[in-house]
């Protein structure tokens, strides 16, 4: 059971080696060191509201969707928390970021607003895609969010693609060094997929400064990882294929994740050559709101839930001394507020109007084909420059 | 006076990409043999030297790897030209530019656009058999979102081509192998053709052909053919299938009343159905026949010559078609 | 062999009738002369017995639906003949060369629909009566007023295709042009109710004009419907010739005199249908019908005469049929003119009177008129028009002189007369007129 107000108290010692060996095939992360803080505890404290403010969006969804008020698919990403956030405060702002389907804490993590996230779960106007994205589709140009992609491995040839423009605009455009990195999250599942594969070989081949996050969530829907690929125990095996470098990260800790992370990537910086990172996480919910879990045990559930990354920091910071009871429970609150004025923005948001129906299809005047002889819906003339005419035509039909 | 200029239609398309890339910065090709190789079909050649390897980029053959490394370059704002050594290897390529490219805008509610230019050779070229010939505007005029050029001839594919790398949607771009050897008049000067603008090639009074890509060649053969005995045949490039240029070919049947399409693509759900679909709409009180149409037929592509040739829209085929719809058999 | 019963003609002016009520069913046995059917034509409703005797396989006709004449209603197997066998045969009945246009059959529409074919496809029956015109050929009619009933498709499946249609405007339009004034000279049969092409010219509303509406009588139907038809089908052409009439007015004159006291009073177009009449021996062609695939040469003269009815009764006109004219004397003509005549302005003729003329005339010599064309009385394949007999200033014999003249003009149907053919026959009436003598004899 996850909750926000009772985080588990402390892992459940025994068991855990084996769980974990388990759903992951080896213990690398386990064995990993301590992490080294040293980040300043205001930091850790934004850290954890971000966590807490994903988790409460996602609880909020499930709601939502059992309310009817999102439709079509739902992947919420509670147990994951500390992936997005620990990743995205690793790189800097100007890094673009893409991801796969279940993008909501990402999207949040980047920085969008609650709202406009929430709004765009209901099809609404207010929506970061103006409601015409959905769940699975978060866009967000101004925190550099390159989407949200539904297909499983779409979003890994991108990903080559977004960094492979950042070295581009550096090498050719700008003549001054940037040095952006791009960050491309993706599921266990896609790691079966040819764009991946595809995706690494060209990052690896043409030097491209694309960090690719596998959310090693021991699962690809209900398969588990074993199940899907080869050499599921070392996924590292797969990017040294390509020549690339491959981490594993205990993707429940958000300190670690965001220290690995940053040193990843500053070495992706200054190298300009590809990552690959086993990111260690769990999803505590289903694949989707319709998945009953019956392919993993309530046991290992609760080994993982007992490893809950916000019940982590949160016991870290209060054993530090950073954060008392009284202020952990107004940050439950502010983020509560928060996501229910998310809610209620949402639900008061319009649906998107007819008009939008037939906008966005291109960026130029052409508009949607409607097979109508006019030309603003069906081929108008754009004005580019040194355009020659060379028709003569009768005002259209 | 100095006699028209007549260059290939593969040196149209290498001078629409150069002088877009001298002009953009941001415009670069990419694709399989397309730098030391010097093209396959030698489209690009020269291009690396002028332009060097950070902008004339070899890849490895991996279409759906580097078509979708395009996209996600294009939505950074760069305005990559993807060169397919055919669109018959696009298939493998299938979700990025049919999934991503020509959605990413709507998705992305208007954030993202995606600038990128596949282009390569599309039809059958020569005994390719079934697996290398694929006409894919019968597949992909289908999505929404992207636009696709097919010309028929040198002058047409710089100007358009031109249009393709400076616009800012996902545009497909099909040539064909047969024809990259083509010459044809292609002025010194800059120019641009605009997309959705078909171009009357031949006017007549009796049959509206239209058609685009390398079968207006076999159109015109015919349309001189039926002229020698009193049919005479309007020929329009239709020159883009998206946009299409529906009103320039309402506006020729409503003065023939009888109209051919010819498509080299399948007939089952194609722009050549399409077209036809839409001359009946707009026109279903001036016609004097249905629409008829040529088409490969539907099959997968044989090897063997005569059968080939069978397979494809042919002089033969379209002659027989203007003679029906004209009642002149 | 299946027997097919076709939609009969009972009546002169009947081009399609109604099956009222079936009064037998699929399956029953027939014996010849056996009411299987009312039928209801444009004049009345009337019991149709069948000819042979058999099984009912068919009823293919639907009580209530409106069909031609000549099309199929019902389909009789014959003795020893399996009723299933017959009824999917292949209808034996040439499909209707061109069926009314929609607009003319709203009977059907509103009648019952009931679907009695027994084991055939409702679609099947429906197609053979379907006119296919294509689409610019059907907008191409409505705008220039050709009745596509008329029109012979050359396409596909006899549909009617835009040439079709170029076609039947040329060759109307390559007649020369008749003045409205001078239409009424066609043989205008009983007034039923009549069924009238609904295809008005296009632009036959003036805008911003205010008109006053008329109603259009029975006879204005059929004459607007029966004009149209024959100016749209008919290849019309028109050949005039100028004829001395100086011998046959001093004939008639002295003629008149001398009858005088037996009523008798000859008119100039006693003498003109006497001449047209006589002149048939050597030009039967004159007195032919165009029947699609062949000629008719009718054995007997019957030439119509237009007589226009009074205005105070309505106006219009009918076309009187003097029978056998080449057999009869001028006197008699002449008597059977008049009566009928009469008879029109104030009874009324009868079918009978109206029916089988095989030549027409039409004079409007009486008022004054000089010269005139006249459009072909189908299924006529010429008409005369004469005008009045005029002195004036004439040449004869190298000398201006004063005589008598009148102007004829044939309308011809150029599918039966060529235009030499036309000249002949203008000489050889010629003859006759200009030596007058001969209609005597």
């Amino acid at each position: 059971m996850t909750s926000l107000s009772n985080p588990a108290s402390g892992p459940a010692a025994a068991p855990v080696k084996d769980v974990h060996a388990k759903v992951y095939g080896d213990l690398d992360h386990l064995q990993a060191p301590p992490v080294k803080v040293d980040v300043p505890a205001e930091t850790q404290l934004r850290w954890l509201r971000d966590m807490l403010l994903i988790r409460e969006f996602e609880i909020r969804c499930m709601q939502a969707y059992q309310e009817k008020k999102i439709g079509g698919f739902c992947h919420v990403y509670i147990g994951q928390e500390a992936v997005a956030v620990g990743c995205t405060q690793a790189v800097r702002h100007e890094d673009p970021i893409v991801t796969a389907y279940r993008d909501h804490g990402h999207a949040l993590a980047r920085g969008m607003a609650a709202k406009h996230c929430m709004a765009e779960m209901f099809g609404r106007i207010g929506g970061c895609a103006k409601g015409k994205g959905g769940s699975m589709h978060m866009f967000d140009k101004a925190n550099n969010l390159y989407g949200g992609h539904g297909i499983v491995g779409a979003q890994t040839p991108l990903g080559a693609g977004l960094a492979f423009a950042c070295k581009y605009m550096d090498e050719v455009i700008d003549g001054k060094k940037n040095s952006r990195v791009a960050l491309c999250f993706l599921g266990d599942g896609a790691l079966n997929q040819g764009a991946f594969h595809e995706a690494l070989n060209l990052a690896g081949l043409f030097d491209i400064p694309v960090i690719y996050v596998v959310e090693n969530n021991g699962y690809s829907m209900g398969t588990a990882i074993a199940r899907g690929t080869t050499m599921a125990h070392s996924l590292v095996t797969k990017a040294a294929g390509y020549g690339i470098d491959g981490y594993v990260v205990d993707g429940m800790d958000v300190l670690e994740v965001q220290a690995e992370m940053k040193r990843i990537a500053d070495k992706c910086r200054e190298t300009s050559r590809p990552a690959f990172v086993d990111m260690r996480t769990y999803r505590f919910k289903g694949h989707s709101m319709s998945d009953p879990r019956k392919y993993r045990t309530k046991e290992e559930e609760e080994v993982f839930e007992a490893d809950d990354p916000i019940g982590k920091l949160e016991r870290h910071l209060k054993a530090s001394g950073a954060l008392s009871e009284d202020a952990f429970k107004a940050m439950l609150k502010s983020v509560r507020d928060e996501v229910r004025d998310a809610v209620a923005w949402s639900d008061a948001s319009p649906a998107p109007g007819m008009d939008e129906l037939f906008t966005d299809v291109f960026v130029e005047r052409w508009g949607p084909y409607t097979g109508s002889t006019q030309p603003e819906m069906n081929g108008g003339t754009p004005n580019l420059p040194g355009t020659l005419t060379i028709d003569t035509k009768e005002e259209l039909l | 006076m100095t006699a028209l200029r007549e260059i290939e239609f593969r040196d149209a398309l290498r001078e629409a990409m150069s002088e877009e890339m001298r002009r953009d910065k941001r415009v670069f090709l990419l694709g399989e043999e397309v730098a030391q190789y010097n093209g396959a079909y030698k489209v690009s050649r020269g291009m690396l030297e002028e332009f060097g390897e950070r902008r004339i980029i070899d890849t490895p053959i991996s279409e759906s790897g580097f078509a979708g490394l395009a996209i996600g370059a294009a939505m950074m704002g760069l305005k990559p030209i993807v060169e397919f050594m055919s669109w018959s290897f696009s298939l493998v390529a299938a979700d990025p530019i049919l999934n991503n490219a020509p959605k990413m805008l709507y998705m992305s509610g208007g954030q993202f656009g995606c600038p990128v230019v596949f282009r390569g050779n599309d039809g059958a070229g020569g005994q390719l058999g079934s697996t290398h010939s694929w006409c894919v505007e019968g597949l992909y005029s289908n999505v929404p979102g992207v636009k696709i050029a097919i010309p028929s001839n040198p002058y047409d594919a710089k100007g358009l081509l031109k249009s393709a790398i400076r616009g800012d949607d996902p545009v497909f771009f099909l040539e064909s192998e047969r024809m990259l050897g083509n010459k044809g008049h292609v002025p010194e000067e800059e120019y641009v053709i605009p997309f959705g603008q078909a171009k009357v090639l031949r006017e007549g009074t009796d049959c509206t052909v239209a058609s685009w890509g390398r079968p207006v060649h076999f159109c015109m053969e015919a349309a001189e053919e039926l002229a020698k005995h009193g049919i005479s045949c309007e020929v329009i490039d239709l020159r883009t299938v998206r946009p299409l240029d529906i009103g320039t070919v309402v506006r020729s049947v409503k003065k023939t009343s009888t109209c051919v399409v010819v498509d080299q693509s399948w007939s089952f759900g194609s722009p050549g159905s399409e077209l036809a679909s839409q001359v009946h709409r707009h026109c279903f009180d001036d016609l004097d026949n249905y629409v008829h149409r040529v088409h490969t037929a539907d099959v997968p592509t044989p090897y063997a010559t005569n059968l080939e040739q069978e397979y494809l829209p042919n002089t033969r085929k379209i002659v027989e078609a203007i003679r029906s719809a004209t009642y002149n058999l | 062999m299946p027997i097919n019963v076709t939609m009969p003609r009972l009546s002169d002016t009947m081009e399609q009738g109604t099956v009222v009520k079936w009064h037998v069913k699929v399956g029953d046995k027939v014996t010849s002369g056996q009411v299987i059917a009312d039928i209801e034509t444009d004049k009345a409703t009337m019991e149709q017995a069948v000819f042979d005797d058999g099984l009912i396989a068919r009823l293919v006709c639907p009580e209530g639906k409106q069909v031609k004449v000549g099309e199929v209603i019902a389909v009789l197997a014959e003795e020893g003949e399996s009723v299933d066998a017959a009824a999917s045969a292949p209808s034996a009945s040439p499909a209707p060369r061109a069926a009314a246009p929609a607009a003319v059959a709203p009977a059907s529409s509103a009648a019952p629909t009931r679907e009695i074919v027994a084991d055939v496809k409702a679609t099947e029956v429906r197609d053979a009566d379907r006119v296919r015109v294509s689409p610019v050929a059907r907008r191409m009619a409505s705008e220039m007023g050709v009745d596509l009933s008329q029109v012979k498709g050359s396409g596909p499946g006899g549909r009617v295709i835009k040439r079709d249609i170029a076609l039947a405007a040329e060759n109307r339009s390559s007649a020369a042009p008749v003045a409205r004034a001078s239409a009424p000279a066609q043989g205008i049969v009983a007034a039923g109710p009549a069924s009238v092409s609904a295809a008005p010219s296009a632009g036959a509303l003036v805008q911003g004009v205010q008109s006053v509406e008329v109603p259009v009588s029975n006879m204005r139907g059929v004459i607007a419907k029966r004009l149209v038809e024959s100016k749209q089908s008919i290849p019309h052409y028109q050949v005039s010739m100028k004829f001395s009439m100086d011998a046959l007015m001093a004939l008639r004159t002295q003629l008149n005199e001398q009858l005088s006291s037996m009523e008798v009073k000859l008119s100039v177009n006693d003498f003109i249908i006497r001449a047209c009449a006589l002149a048939m021996a050597k030009h039967p062609f004159f007195n032919a019908s165009w029947a699609g695939d062949r000629i008719l040469l009718h054995q007997q003269v019957n030439v119509g005469v237009a007589i226009a009815l009074p205005e105070e009764k309505g106006g219009g006109l009918v076309v009187g049929v003097v029978r056998d004219a080449h057999l009869k004397s001028l006197r008699q003509i002449s008597g059977e003119v008049r009566a009928l005549g009469e008879k029109a302005r104030t009874k009324g003729l009868s079918v009978e009177e109206m029916s089988g003329a095989t030549f027409t005339i039409s004079n409007l010599g009486m008022f004054g008129v000089d010269n005139f064309t006249a459009i072909i009385n189908p299924p006529n394949s010429a008409i005369l028009a004469c005008g009045a007999a005029i002195e004036q200033p004439v040449v004869r014999n190298h000398q201006l002189a004063v005589g008598w003249e009148m102007a004829a003009t044939l309308s011809l149907d150029h599918r039966v007369i060529d235009g030499a053919m036309a000249a002949k026959y203008l000489q050889g009436l010629k003859q006759f007129v200009e030596t007058p003598t001969m209609l005597l004899v």
